[in-house]
C-alpha cells in the first residue's frame, strides 16, 4: 500500500493514515455514485409521488426527446445563456477587472470604501439579496421613488416588465466581488519592470492595458471565466426568490426549470434529464475553458 | 504607482459614485428596519427605533437561528474534519492511483450541485434523513472535493523537514499531524471553514427540499416562506433579513486578513 521511500513516521503509523482517508473516499465515491444514478434516472418515468414513485419502468429517451421537441428545454437554455453571459461574462468578469485596474491606483482610503461596497453584495445570502432588488425594483422602491418620478415619467414595475433584465444586474451586484479580488491578486503579480518598461517606449495607460497587462493575465482570465461560469449556469437561489421564473418563463433558467420539473410537477425522471442536460453543457464549457488556458502563446 | 496624477480626482470622484449606486440598494432595507411605523414605502424612518428586531427575534425566527447555526457550524467541521483526516496522507504519500483521484476532484469539483439534485433527494428520502442531518450531509459530500484540493495544497507547504526534525525527538504521528502540521495550517484551515460556514448558512436549495417541517427550517427558508404569507410585516422582515445577512458579513470582515491567504491558495490550484 504504501511506497518503500515513504518516511518512516508515516510509516508506523500507517493504519491511521489509511483510516483518516476512508469517510473522504466513501464520500467522494457516494458522489460518483450520485453522478450515475442522476444519468439512470434520466432514462426513467420516476415520478415524486403516486405509484412511479416506486414502480417507475424505463422510459428509454423519451425525456431527452422530450427535451429537445417540446417547449420548455431550450427555452430555459437560451435565457441561461443570456443571463450566464451577460452577467456573468460581461457583467462581473469586466466591472471587476475595471475595478481592480482603476483602484490601485487610488489612495489606500478611497480604496478600501469602494472595495467593502462591493464586497457587502458578495457576502449577503441570496434570499437577503433577492428581497434587496425586489424592493428597488418595485413600483414603490428605490428606483421609481428617487428617480423616474421625480423626473416626471410613469413608475414602472421593473420586475414585471424587464425581469431578466433586473436579475441579471443583481446578479452582476452580487458576483462582481469574486472576479474584483481574484484580478486584484492577479495585477500585483504583474511585474511593474514590464509596465515602466512600456510606459518609457511611449505606451499610453490604454495601449500598456491592452497590449501588456492583458496578456500576460490572459491564464488568469481564462481561470476566472470558468468558475464564474459554471456558478452562474447553475445558479438557482437568487433567480428563483426573486421571480420564482416568471413573469411567465422570462427568467426560468435552466436550474429553475430542473426544480419545478422534478419537484413542482413531479417529474423526477425528466429533471434528472434536465440536469444531466446540465452537466453535460458544462462538461463541454469546462473543456473549452481548460484548452483556453493550455493553449501557448 | 506613480502614473496619471492628473485625472485622479475625476477618477476618484467616478469610483465613490459608483460605490454610492452599489450600496444604494441597502436604502430601503435601513430605513424600514429601523423605523417603528414601517409601512413598506421608500421613507426616512417616522418613528426611529429597535421594535422590528425585537419583532424578528420572536416567534420561530429563534429556532430558525439556531437550526441555521447547527446546519452551519455541522456543515463546516465535518467538512473540514473529513477533508484534513485525508488530505494528508494525500499529501504525504505516494498511493497507488492518486494522480488520478486528483483529477477526479477536480472534475467533481466542476460538478453542479443541482446536477445531482434528484438522486440526492432519493437518497435522503430512503435512508430517512430528509432533515438538517441529510441537509448538513449533502453539503458536506458536495463540498469535499473542492476542499480535499486546498487542504492538500496547505499540507503541501508544510516543509517536511519539521516533520523529519520532530521524528528525530521522538514524536509520534499522531503528535506530528496535531503539534505541527495543524498549527502550521491552522489560518488556512479558519478560511476553509468559514467558507463552508458560509456556504451552509447561505444554502437555500437543499433546505428548500429537504425541510418537511417549519419546525427544521433554517433561516433562509423562512425569510423566503414570510415573503409569501399574507399581510407582510415588512418592518419585521427587513430586521430579519439584516439579522440574518449579519454573521457572514461579520465573520469576513474579520478574518479578512486570513482571507488572502485562501485566495491565494484557490488561485494555485486553477
Amino acid at each position: 500500500m504504501i511506497v518503500p521511500d515513504a518516511h518512516p513516521w508515516l510509516k508506523s503509523g500507517r493504519f491511521m493514515l489509511i483510516a483518516g482517508m476512508i469517510p473522504a473516499l466513501l464520500m467522494v465515491g457516494f458522489l460518483v455514485y450520485l453522478t450515475v444514478w442522476a444519468v439512470v434516472f434520466s432514462f426513467t418515468d420516476l415520478t415524486l409521488v403516486g405509484p412511479k414513485s416506486i414502480n417507475w419502468s424505463w422510459a428509454g429517451l423519451e425525456n431527452y426527446e422530450r427535451m429537445l421537441f417540446r417547449r420548455g428545454f431550450l427555452e430555459s437554455l437560451w435565457t441561461t445563456t443570456i443571463f450566464t453571459f451577460f452577467s456573468a461574462i460581461v457583467g462581473q468578469s469586466m466591472l471587476g477587472f475595471l475595478f481592480a485596474a482603476v483602484l490601485r491606483t487610488q489612495k489606500s482610503f478611497l480604496r478600501s470604501f469602494v472595495e467593502t461596497c462591493l464586497i457587502l453584495g458578495w457576502l449577503l445570502p441570496d434570499i437577503v439579496a433577492a428581497f434587496l432588488w425586489a424592493s428597488t425594483t418595485a413600483k414603490t422602491g428605490f428606483i421609481n421613488t428617487l428617480i423616474l418620478v421625480p423626473l416626471g415619467f410613469e413608475p414602472i414595475n421593473f420586475l414585471n416588465e424587464y425581469a431578466l433584465t433586473v436579475v441579471i444586474i443583481a446578479n452582476i451586484w452580487k458576483g462582481t466581488a469574486w472576479s474584483y479580488l481574484l484580478f486584484v491578486a492577479v495585477l500585483d503579480a504583474v511585474p511593474k519592470e514590464v509596465l515602466e518598461a512600456a510606459k518609457v517606449d511611449g505606451a499610453t495607460p490604454l495601449q500598456r492595458t491592452l497590449r501588456v497587462t492583458l496578456p500576460m493575465i490572459r491564464q488568469h482570465i481564462a481561470t476566472n471565466m470558468l468558475f464564474i461560469t459554471m456558478w452562474t449556469f447553475s445558479y438557482f437561489a437568487l433567480i428563483f426568490s426573486l421571480t420564482g421564473g416568471g413573469p411567465g418563463n422570462d427568467t426560468k433558467v435552466l436550474s429553475i426549470l430542473m426544480y419545478q420539473q422534478s419537484f413542482g410537477v413531479g417529474k423526477l425522471g425528466y429533471g434528472a434529464a434536465v440536469s444531466v442536460g446540465m452537466m453535460v453543457i458544462v462538461g463541454f464549457l469546462t473543456i473549452f475553458y481548460v484548452r483556453l488556458l493550455k493553449e501557448p502563446k | 504607482m506613480e502614473k496619471n496624477e492628473a485625472p485622479s480626482r475625476l477618477q476618484s470622484l467616478a469610483l465613490l459614485f459608483a460605490a454610492i449606486i452599489w450600496v444604494s440598494p441597502f436604502t430601503w432595507l435601513i430605513t424600514t428596519a429601523f423605523d417603528n411605523e414601517a409601512n413598506g414605502l421608500l421613507r426616512l424612518p417616522q418613528k426611529p427605533g429597535f421594535d422590528n428586531f425585537i419583532l424578528a427575534l420572536s416567534n420561530n425566527a429563534l429556532q430558525q437561528m439556531i437550526n441555521s447555526v447547527l446546519i452551519s457550524a455541522g456543515t463546516a467541521t465535518l467538512t473540514v474534519m473529513v477533508a484534513a483526516a485525508a488530505a494528508y496522507p494525500l499529501s504525504r504519500i505516494r498511493i497507488p492511483g492518486r494522480n488520478g483521484f486528483l483529477w477526479a476532484l477536480v472534475l467533481l469539483r466542476m460538478l453542479p450541485s443541482t446536477g445531482v439534485l434528484v438522486p440526492i433527494y432519493f437518497a435522503a428520502l430512503n435512508a430517512g434523513v430528509l432533515n438538517m442531518v441529510g441537509v448538513i450531509l449533502a453539503l458536506t459530500i458536495l463540498n469535499l472535493p473542492f476542499t480535499l484540493l486546498l487542504m492538500k495544497n496547505f499540507f503541501d507547504t508544510v516543509p517536511i523537514e519539521l516533520e523529519e526534525a520532530a521524528h528525530v525527538e521522538g514524536a509520534t504521528l499522531w503528535q506530528i499531524v496535531t503539534k505541527i502540521i495543524m498549527p502550521l495550517s491552522r489560518s488556512g484551515i479558519a478560511v476553509i471553514w468559514f467558507f463552508a460556514f458560509t456556504g451552509a448558512w447561505n444554502e437555500f436549495l437543499f433546505p428548500l427540499i429537504f425541510s418537511r417541517t417549519e419546525a427544521s427550517f433554517p433561516m433562509s427558508i423562512g425569510l423566503y416562506a414570510a415573503f409569501g404569507q399574507q399581510g407582510i410585516h415588512y418592518g419585521r422582515l427587513a430586521a430579519y433579513s439584516i439579522i440574518y445577512a449579519a454573521p457572514a458579513v461579520g465573520v469576513y470582515f474579520l478574518l479578512r486578513r486570513n482571507m488572502n491567504t485562501g485566495f491565494a491558495g484557490v488561485g494555485v490550484k486553477g
